[in-house]
């Protein structure tokens, strides 16, 4: 098979991880090639407008487990293939000096065993970054069931480690995943995370001292292929934040390739609940937010016609209006409308001159959203009577000005302009 | 009103800019040329004046910032029309305020400085990856860009970073100016492209990427619009992987 069929198949069956991300690592050195920048590089976006900043690939789909979600089943009979690790270090250092992207993703089916498959994949990113010098950026994913020897290899070579989840509990993985438990996924995870948080104390004293996947751990999960609640997932995350001290959790909405009579029968992929998911896990990280403060047992789940900042707000009048010339910058990230970068700039201007409702909008506040949420200098804009109905009726009107009501639909979502982002920002 | 003209170089812009804070009229500056479009106005060459220009450089960093020093290089870098008067408005409240002046972001003097220099900084991240070189017979890459702003020289200190070890070319074709980087030496020039040979290769290369960047997307999830918002057309001219 020629290497141009082998890359098709193998890019085909990787393109569901939904990670891109480059960020995270400044690896770079004299004499090599390749740097790793901070913020990380988008290089394309793909026709479904996903970023590409890797080069994303299967190094087999073959595969010993027959997972009912999964596009590499034992028992799918489409085409496999696998890269040698020669190839695989080859095409990511072509295309990395023409700048196409900004370094290898490399995930895998089970070739043979765990520990097999981890060997070739080790050995690939071994020869790039020995044979090759590269110093450019390597995701690597962590192949569960692997000896703990090679999966401590993963963190040497690599900048960013990952083990997918998947499925948001042990009930969904043990009926859709017979080859899997929570154990399988949660056992690399939380060694790596060991690893990693003893290099970066290290390297806090011994600056010398070798960085162990610098940029981290993320995973995956999917969303819409089982009955997990969005309270239940971002249930998941938060843990996983806290406790395994991951850098991402990517939500993929469950995309049917294959019918099984274990799996819903899902017409499209869930993008919008996916979109809502990414915003709530936004609010955790950079927000202040907790999980029971977005989601609690009576409302389990996300407002699809409202983003989940804008919800809680709603659900929490008594805190509002916010005077944004004195309430503190964790008070000002909690109003609907103001984003990190805004807050920011309200922080820095009100050092300068007191703010008005005019001064707000310069500074990039969407206020259709924030007018009923905030006092400038004591003047208020927003609604006589305020009221949780009244607000949400009025947001309303601003999504739909011709009364239209499209909320589960494309409409929606092109007009967030946000379909299939995995950034959710707010 | 008066107009000082410089000559397109960052030094004359600064002698501009220095004239012009001295003068106690209300002034403009602009590029050469500017006077044809028969403005109603006085126009004086402000030529090259080395002092001149290290004094408005030193007036910007000692009553702003190097802070404000950025955003004074970002925003003529963005050729936007009116940028260079609105750098002089910006720089004279620098000199009135002080460091604070970089605050009032709800200032139009200041909003119109930080947004070109924001505007810059922001293209100049994007092309970090649009770059796309490809090898020529001489083993040399080659890349061809089209910028809306001139972010030539900030987008060299990165390849260098990461390409230190080849020979490379960037190549501004909207500008005819090219950074050159030659056995790890660097020179701007402009550059004939016509007859540069591509490697045999080469092709094939592009065509495994083209292939991959076609397979990577999810059927299910085409979405055109926001492709567009990412990619904006103007540059797809020079992705290899929109090239059909």
């Amino acid at each position: 098979m020629d290497l141009d069929k082998k890359l098709e198949i193998l890019a085909d069956s990787a393109k569901y991880d939904a990670s891109c991300a480059s960020s995270g690592s400044d690896r770079g050195g004299a004499g090599g090639t390749g740097a790793a920048h901070m913020s990380g590089v988008c290089h394309s976006w793909a026709a479904d407008g996903r970023c590409i900043s890797l080069l994303k690939i299967l190094m087999t789909n073959e595969c010993v487990y027959d997972c009912a979600y999964c596009v590499n089943r034992r028992s799918n009979d489409s085409p496999k293939a696998i890269l040698t690790p020669d190839e695989i270090a080859g095409l990511t250092f072509e295309f990395y000096k023409r700048n196409y992207i900004e370094g290898l993703f490399l995930s895998s089916g089970i070739t043979v065993s765990p520990d097999r498959t981890m060997e070739l994949m080790l050995e690939a990113v071994r020869k790039l970054r020995e044979q090759f010098r590269f110093n450019g950026y390597v995701h690597m994913k962590v192949i569960p069931g692997a000896d703990r020897s090679l999966i401590d290899q993963a963190g040497l070579w690599a900048d960013r480690v990952s083990v997918n989840i998947e499925l948001p509990s042990d009930k969904s993985l043990r009926l859709l995943a017979p080859g899997k438990t929570k154990a399988t996924v949660l056992t690399p995870m939380s060694r790596l995370a060991g690893r990693i948080s003893a290099s970066k104390d290290e390297r806090r004293s011994i600056k010398s001292s070798p960085a162990y996947a610098p940029a981290g751990q993320s995973t995956q999960l999917i969303i819409g292929a089982t009955p997990e609640t969005d309270r239940e997932i971002i249930k998941l995350s938060e843990a996983l934040y806290d406790k395994m001290r991951l850098k991402r959790v990517y939500y993929s909405a469950f995309v049917p390739i294959m019918k099984d009579s274990r799996l819903p029968a899902l017409i499209n992929p869930p993008l919008l609940r996916e979109h809502r998911l990414y915003q709530a896990d936004w609010l955790l990280r950079f927000y202040g937010f907790t999980a029971d403060e977005l989601l609690d047992e009576k409302h389990p789940t996300l407002d699809l016609s409202f983003d989940p900042k804008t919800v809680w707000a709603i659900n929490n009048l008594h805190l509002f209006p916010l005077e944004v010339n004195k309430a503190p910058y964790e008070e000002i990230l909690r109003v609907p409308g103001i984003g990190v970068t805004s807050a920011k700039r309200i922080l820095r201007a009100r050092r300068a001159a007191p703010l008005s409702l005019d001064d707000l909008k310069k500074l990039g506040v969407v206020m259709k959203r924030a007018v009923y949420f905030v006092t400038a200098g004591g003047k208020y804009a927003g609604l006589k009577k305020e009221s949780e109905e009244a607000i949400k009726i009025k947001l309303l009107e601003h999504k739909n000005p011709n009364g239209q009501l499209d909320l589960f639909g494309e409409k929606e979502l092109m007009k967030e302009g946000l379909a299939g982002t995995v950034s959710g920002q707010l | 009103m008066k107009t000082y003209l410089y000559d397109g170089s960052f030094e004359s812009f600064l002698t501009a800019l220095s004239r012009a804070l001295g003068s106690a009229e209300t002034c403009a500056i602009a590029k050469e040329g500017a006077e044809e479009a028969g403005l109603f106005s006085e126009f004086m060459n402000s030529g090259t004046d080395p002092l001149r220009a290290a004094a408005a450089r030193e007036l910007v960093e000692r009553r702003g910032s190097a802070e404000s020093w950025q955003h004074v290089r970002f925003a003529l870098l963005s050729e936007v029309a009116g940028a260079e008067t609105g750098i002089l408005e910006y720089v004279k409240l620098l000199a009135a305020k002080g460091p604070g002046a970089d605050n009032m972001l709800a200032d139009d003097r200041v909003r119109k400085v930080h947004r070109l220099s924001a505007s810059v900084g922001w293209e100049a991240h994007m092309f970090k990856g649009f770059v796309r070189f490809k090898e020529l017979a001489d083993k040399t890459l080659y890349s061809r860009i089209e910028p809306d702003h001139n972010i030539l020289a900030l987008l060299v200190p990165h390849f260098r970073a990461r390409l230190g070890t080849f020979n490379w070319v960037i190549h501004d074709a909207k500008r005819d100016n090219a950074a050159l980087y030659f056995k790890a030496r660097l020179v701007y020039a402009p550059l004939d492209s016509a007859r540069l040979l591509e490697d045999a290769k080469e092709a094939e290369v592009r065509e495994l990427w083209q292939h991959f960047f076609k397979t990577i997307a999810i059927k299910e999830r085409i979405n055109p619009k926001l492709q567009r918002q990412n990619v904006p057309l103007k540059y797809r001219k020079n992705l290899t992987e929109f090239e059909t």
